[in-house]
């Protein structure tokens, strides 16, 4: 669980080294191919962000990793163990959050936690100390005895979080945990997130929304119908290359449309939020940014509109068509 | 599989079970019309005059476990018949399956909490029987076999239903089916025993020795050198008949796996009076309503007698009939034990073949 893998892009670790490693897995249920050859690896202590759109597959690799579902064909190794013929050992360091909370309502966040400690075999005290500490570690501990029906979405999103954390997994896998939070829980889950990486946890996020994962991810692989289309760090992310819309806000937005015509570039008429123009890499951003200081326009914002994350995405799916 | 796993989840559902709240109110129920039964069939004894009815707890009892596995029959498919696919509905089944549970700890403790819940059920009859036991006739052995076969019963009932809610998708159909099956086990082996009968009666040749009155048929007020008259007067015809026969000692055991048959015979049958002891009034066998269910399914073993036979035989030396319920609850405990047995095959993962319509989570 040291063994932090960093640097350049991932070399394939080897089946034992732990994490996740899946190569060409495809299953279909009847005729559909839902997963028609996605090749994915989590390595120990970091992020991954598994992209794409609705439908892409993204749901049903996780069942296949997280040892529910038979793959068609495929290599699969998630903790070193191979999810179909050793679920057992793979169960005892996997944890997994569904995408539907699958709580039960008229227990408290307490015994639920509880039961599922010792569903992983604790003794009861034991889980009851788990479920206390899980309590506290996902923010819960004044809904610890009240019933699950009484909690918000983000209090069960976060409840069913602490679950799949009950025994201390080498492995997390979490499908679509940032949907339906609202932005401090986001924070709070991405905060969680990282820390769980840092102590050694190989954690596979799948989203389809982007911007969350920028932040939260190390890496991102991104799937679109059933197939592995990409994979990047996303600190080597080639945003400069991309031309993408960013937002300019001023004091003056008549200076700043000026100055904006005068300089040739194509923007968009100026809102409350800014203005958007058009710009081809974050060099010309520098240069615009650097030029609008000089004239005197009052600027007090000037970001990129989507992350790099969505832009490289969009990249993508732009190069598949 | 290990006992804690199966302990585990047994207490899980009971738990949920308990706080659903609806149990309260189906007890209240269960108890009031048992104890409307009883009230009522105890005034109802109490009309004859005391001589017909020596041993009323003995009718008591009889009647009142019969209506109680009636009604329980009722009940009980509505305890597991959605618990596989209720629990995949809300999302629960595939969390618990990813744990460290087997699928056998989940089917076991499954089938532990409904059968359970079932036996709570069954403990509300305690008071009642305990009155009908303070009235004569009801030996606490009878109670003793007469609530293990019951709760085997259930516990059959309870398998199927579960296994019905994991191989369905919909939790309504499996709560039909389950229903259908209980019906399927009262009713349906009744009209098939009754059809299987017709088709399999044969066409015999009566001989005077198959059709002629014996001694015993003759009413008893007919004196002696009469009754042997009669008799030999129609054993001295030489005429024969082509009739027809039911063949029950072949189709028999189509009725054996009937639970209101399996628990009437299973009841220990009550003492007879010794032969040729005079009794004033019935005896509690006579009045027994299992004694006498068993009694009657017993026959049905019996092969058609080959003849008359030696006409003033004694019916005493008559060869007792086989019991049914070995058979019966036999049939009834190897169906749960394959229910349970496929409950938790259809429970393991990972999946290779999901049903149309069914998603693992």
């Amino acid at each position: 669980m040291t063994d932090v893998l960093g640097g350049a892009e991932p070399a394939s670790p080897l089946p034992s080294a732990g994490g996740v490693v899946a190569q060409g897995v495809r299953r279909s249920f009847g005729d559909v191919q839902a997963v028609r050859g996605i090749d994915l690896t989590a390595a120990p202590g970091e992020v991954t962000a598994l992209v794409g759109p609705n439908g892409a597959g993204k749901t049903t690799l996780l069942l296949v990793l997280a040892t529910l579902l038979v793959p068609d064909a495929g290599d699969v190794r998630v903790a070193g163990h191979d999810p179909v013929t050793e679920p057992d050992a793979v169960r005892a360091r996997m944890g997994w959050s569904p995408d539907v909370f699958g709580l039960y309502d008229n227990l408290t966040a307490r015994e639920y936690l509880q039961f599922v400690g010792e569903a992983y075999r604790m003794g009861r005290a034991e889980a009851g100390r788990r479920a206390a500490e899980l309590l506290d570690l996902a923010r819960l501990p004044e809904h610890a005895d009240r019933p699950v029906h009484t909690m918000s979405r983000g209090q069960k999103q976060r409840l069913g979080l602490a679950r799949a954390l009950v025994h201390d997994p080498e492995v997390l896998l979490l499908d679509e945990p940032a949907s339906g939070l609202d932005p401090r829980s986001r924070v709070e889950l991405r905060d969680l997130l990282r820390r769980l990486a840092r102590g050694g946890t190989a954690v596979i996020v799948s989203s389809h929304l982007l911007g969350d994962l920028e932040e939260l991810a190390d890496r991102a692989v991104f799937v679109e119908a059933g197939a592995t289309v990409g994979e990047h760090r996303i600190d080597a992310l080639p945003s400069s290359r991309a031309a993408r819309p960013w937002r300019v806000r001023s004091l003056d937005d008549a200076a700043l449309v000026r100055a904006l015509a005068d300089a040739g570039h194509e923007h968009g008429e100026p809102t409350s939020a800014g203005v958007e123009v058009r710009l081809d890499s974050d060099e010309e951003a520098a240069d615009l940014l650097a030029a609008l200081v000089r004239d005197g326009v009052p600027v007090v914002a000037f970001s990129p509109l989507g992350g790099a994350l969505q832009a490289a995405y969009l990249e993508l799916v732009e190069d598949e068509r | 599989m290990t006992p804690q796993g199966i302990a585990t989840v047994a207490r899980q559902e009971f738990r949920l079970r308990i706080r659903a709240g609806r149990w309260r109110w189906l007890l209240v129920a269960f108890f009031a019309v048992l104890l409307g039964f009883t009230v009522l069939l105890r005034l109802g004894l109490s009309n004859l005059p005391p001589q017909e009815v020596p041993f009323p707890g003995t009718v008591l009892y009889g009647g009142l476990m019969l209506f109680v596995l009636g009604l329980a029959l009722l009940v009980v498919p509505a305890l597991a018949a959605q618990s596989v696919n209720g629990d995949r509905e809300r999302g629960t089944l595939a969390v618990l399956q990813v744990t460290r549970l087997t699928a056998g700890d989940i089917a076991v403790g499954k089938l532990a909490a409904a059968w359970g819940t079932s036996l709570v059920f069954l403990a509300l009859t305690a008071p009642l029987v305990a009155y009908a036991m303070a009235q004569e006739g009801v030996p606490v052995g009878r109670v003793v076999v007469v609530t293990v076969v019951l709760a085997l019963l259930l516990g059959t009932v309870c398998a199927v239903s579960l296994l019905l809610s994991a191989l369905l998708t919909r939790t309504s159909t499996s709560g039909v089916l389950a229903y259908l099956t209980v019906f399927a086990l009262t009713v349906g082996t009744l009209v098939v025993f009754g059809l299987a009968t017709a088709v399999t009666a044969e066409r015999f040749t009566a001989s005077p020795e198959d059709y002629c009155p014996s001694d015993a048929d003759i009413p008893p007020d007919v004196p002696q050198p009469e009754r042997r008259h009669v008799v030999d007067d129609c054993l001295a015809q030489t005429e024969t008949f082509v009739m027809t026969r039911t063949r029950t000692d072949r189709t028999w055991w189509l009725l054996a796996p009937n639970p209101f048959v399996v628990l009437a015979d299973a009841a220990p049958q009550l003492p007879e009076p010794p032969p040729g002891i005079v009794v004033n009034g019935p005896s509690a066998a006579d009045l027994d309503p299992l004694g006498q269910l068993g009694r009657q399914v017993r026959g049905l073993r019996d092969p058609p007698p080959p003849g008359r036979g030696p006409v003033y035989e004694d019916p005493l030396e008559e060869p007792e009939s086989q019991a049914v319920w070995p058979t019966g609850l036999a049939v009834n405990v190897a169906l749960g034990v394959g229910a349970l047995v496929l409950t938790a095959r259809r429970l393991r993962t990972p999946t290779r073949t999901l049903p149309r319509g069914q998603r693992v989570a």
